[in-house]
């Protein structure tokens, strides 16, 4: 039964993560864009369905209650027994909220990525950085948006799977989520765009002097890249049945996900496949293990930095000895169009 | 977005590009003191000069990577002083870096396809497909290309690979790819072997009958000088010379430049 438990939360991180870490892919994988604000659109995410869906749904139910935090407490209960009896509704809620998060995501990640029209990748990181956790604070200290350090309730979509079945219910609808956005990445970036945005990445003067809108690629890809991100926070807040803003801390959402890109390999969708899986085994066994490790090893401090200091050192040697991660980033020759062209040479040669 | 087509071309005699007073400084130096140059329509037109003298300089502000502090930049009769690199490409202008711009983990070809004019701008379309057949097209345009540079046997290796005389000819064939009005290069053939270099030469004389134009900046004067129909002498930020390509080194003025740049 534990085991069982533990492969489950296994699966479920590894989805979300590589939702996470994709989207992370395009923008600097690919992109080049060192989107030290990722964090922030998880959180967006969080807040389209602890902040927005259940504000329509309390609308739409007429739900009366003082504030927001109170008032989504009711809205769970009463939605949860409706979602038990009609299947469909929770499904609904749950489209609903990854469309609302998305675009939200999208919007926030056109906004957030203006600043670098005027500044140099380095100070672009810091000031990403900066936007990020200045959101990350007020909506962890202010209670009306998403009910700050208290969180808000959210109702479960799932509520009409029986209960020991609903974390299986939810591996397996996060695992089917990150499948999609794993074909809608590939497909993108194996694209034309996905080469132009490597070669942004290469040199920007090149595809200025090509005639490509350095800024407006930018935009496209960070709105891309965020609504991505979104979608992965709507997932979490949905399973946890809770927002809190406080788990949307930049160490989980921004540092560990360049981790896993850097350990698989940026710039290369498998690649990150690899290093999600390999990052959050490890993580996951920690937290099981943290406590016999500390003790079996006389660790000098607590348990809960062993994650921290491991993870630290981990990035330090990836970036020293390993800097194109697990699997190397091969450049694209082997498109249908490129074999077919190639094809029709090989023929032309042989004619003449 | 199209490419190149923005204007009636004007009739023969006309000038491709034209420079009023251009006038740039870096801080306390004048990297352009007053330039002004014409490049006729269809014409190869040679910039020379010593090291330092600012044909670089030129280049970068004329295409948009550096702003001019004074004087225009016109092109086909239109104003494109100070407008950004990509408007001015769109315009159909392209140039090539002196010290070549390999995009680095990219294969060869792709350092080629990435010169198409607008291609790969759209999300939508990576899910369309539409861009499968257009993709067949340029990748065959591209390895013509290649051919011709006698670099296609490196058609799949990552740009970073190529030897120094390579990546110029890369340079070269991304700027060939698309069809520009004018071409802007900067040492085009430097490194070059002299064979190569004569039939790339041959090949832009060439393309100057379909009514490209070339302005080149070169050092290697004894290989350029027949392709060239007009060259202008910068020394010190300003043009000091100019004339034909047979007459302009009998010119007093270029020889004590060249020769106090030298002693
Ligand atoms: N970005 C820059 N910042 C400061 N000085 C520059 C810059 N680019 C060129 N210069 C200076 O301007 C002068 C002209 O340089 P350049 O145009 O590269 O000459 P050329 O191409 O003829 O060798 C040189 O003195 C050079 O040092
Ligand atoms: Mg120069």
């Amino acid at each position: 039964m534990a085991q069982e438990y533990l492969l489950l939360d296994i699966i479920l991180w590894f989805s979300i993560y590589l939702i996470v870490a994709l989207s992370l892919n395009i923008e600097y994988g690919y992109a080049g864009i060192p989107n030290f604000g990722r964090a922030l659109a998880v959180l967006i995410g969080a807040i389209a369905v602890g902040g927005v869906v259940n504000r329509i749904l309390i609308l739409l139910l007429g739900i009366e209650g003082r504030g927001i935090i109170e008032t989504s407490g009711t809205l769970k209960s009463t939605v949860n027994a409706m979602i038990s009896q009609n299947p469909l509704l929770g499904l609904g809620i749950l489209v609903l909220c990854l469309l609302i998060a998305a675009l939200m995501g999208a919007v926030t990640g056109a906004l957030f990525i203006l600043p670098s029209a005027k500044l140099r990748q380095d100070y672009l990181a810091i000031t990403l950085l900066a936007i990020s956790e200045v959101l990350f604070l007020v909506s962890n200290y202010n209670t009306s948006i998403i009910g700050g350090y208290y969180g808000v309730s959210i109702p479960d979509v799932l509520a009409f799977v029986p209960g020991e079945r609903r974390f299986l219910a939810f591996a397996l609808l996060g695992v089917g989520i990150a499948l999609l956005v794993y074909l809608f990445v590939e497909r993108l970036l194996t694209s034309p765009y996905g080469r132009l945005l490597k070669a942004m990445r290469e040199n920007e003067d090149v595809v200025k002097a090509f005639g490509k809108n350095i800024l407006v690629l930018r935009i496209k890809t960070v709105a891309l890249g965020s609504a991505i991100a979104a979608i992965a926070g709507a997932f979490y807040s949905l399973y946890s049945v809770n927002v809190i803003a406080s788990t949307f801390f930049r160490v989980d959402w921004t540092f560990f996900p360049f981790l896993m890109l850097l350990l698989g390999g940026m710039g290369n969708n498998r690649g990150v496949v690899l290093g999600v899986f390999s990052f959050v085994i490890v993580k996951v066994l920690l937290i099981v293990y943290k406590f016999e490790i500390k003790s079996t090893l006389h660790l000098p401090f607590e348990a809960t930095w062993l994650e921290y200091i491991l993870f630290g050192v981990l990035m330090l040697l990836i970036l020293y000895y390993k800097p194109d991660g697990l699997i190397k980033e091969k450049p694209v020759t082997m498109t249908p169009p490129i074999k077919h062209a190639l094809k029709q040479k090989a023929k032309e040669t042989s004619g003449r | 977005m199209e490419y190149g087509n923005s204007q009636p071309t004007p009739s023969s005699g006309a000038s491709a590009l034209v420079t009023q007073r251009l006038t740039k400084n870096f801080g306390g130096l004048r990297a352009l003191d007053g330039v002004s140059i014409d490049v006729a329509k269809g014409s190869i037109t040679l910039v020379i000069g010593p090291n330092g003298s600012g044909k670089t300089t030129l280049i970068n502000v004329v295409t948009g990577f550096l702003s001019a502090d004074d004087g225009k930049v016109v092109f086909e009769g239109r104003d494109i002083t100070n407008k950004p690199p990509h408007e001015i490409f769109q315009m159909g202008v392209v140039r090539t870096f002196q010290n070549p711009h390999p995009l680095k983990k990219l294969a060869v070809l792709e350092n080629l396809l990435i010169a198409e004019p607008g291609y790969g701008e759209s999300v939508l379309q990576s899910f369309t497909r539409r861009w499968v057949d257009k993709e067949e097209r340029l990748v065959k345009k591209a390895f013509d290309i290649l051919n011709f540079l006698g670099i296609e046997h490196l058609w799949d290796e990552q740009a970073m690979n190529l030897s120094g005389g390579q990546l110029r000819l890369l340079e070269i064939g991304r700027a060939l790819m698309c069809d520009a009005k004018l071409i802007i290069m900067d040492e085009p053939i430097a490194g070059v072997a002299p064979a190569l270099s004569h039939s790339i030469l041959k090949k832009l004389k060439e393309l100057t009958k379909s009514g490209i134009s070339f302005l080149i900046v070169e050092h290697r004067l004894d290989i350029i000088l027949d392709y060239v129909d007009w060259v202008y002498v910068m020394a010190n930020g300003r043009i000091v010379a100019e004339g034909k390509s047979d007459e302009i080194l009998k010119n007093p003025k270029v020889i004590e430049v060249y020769l106090g740049a030298q002693g």
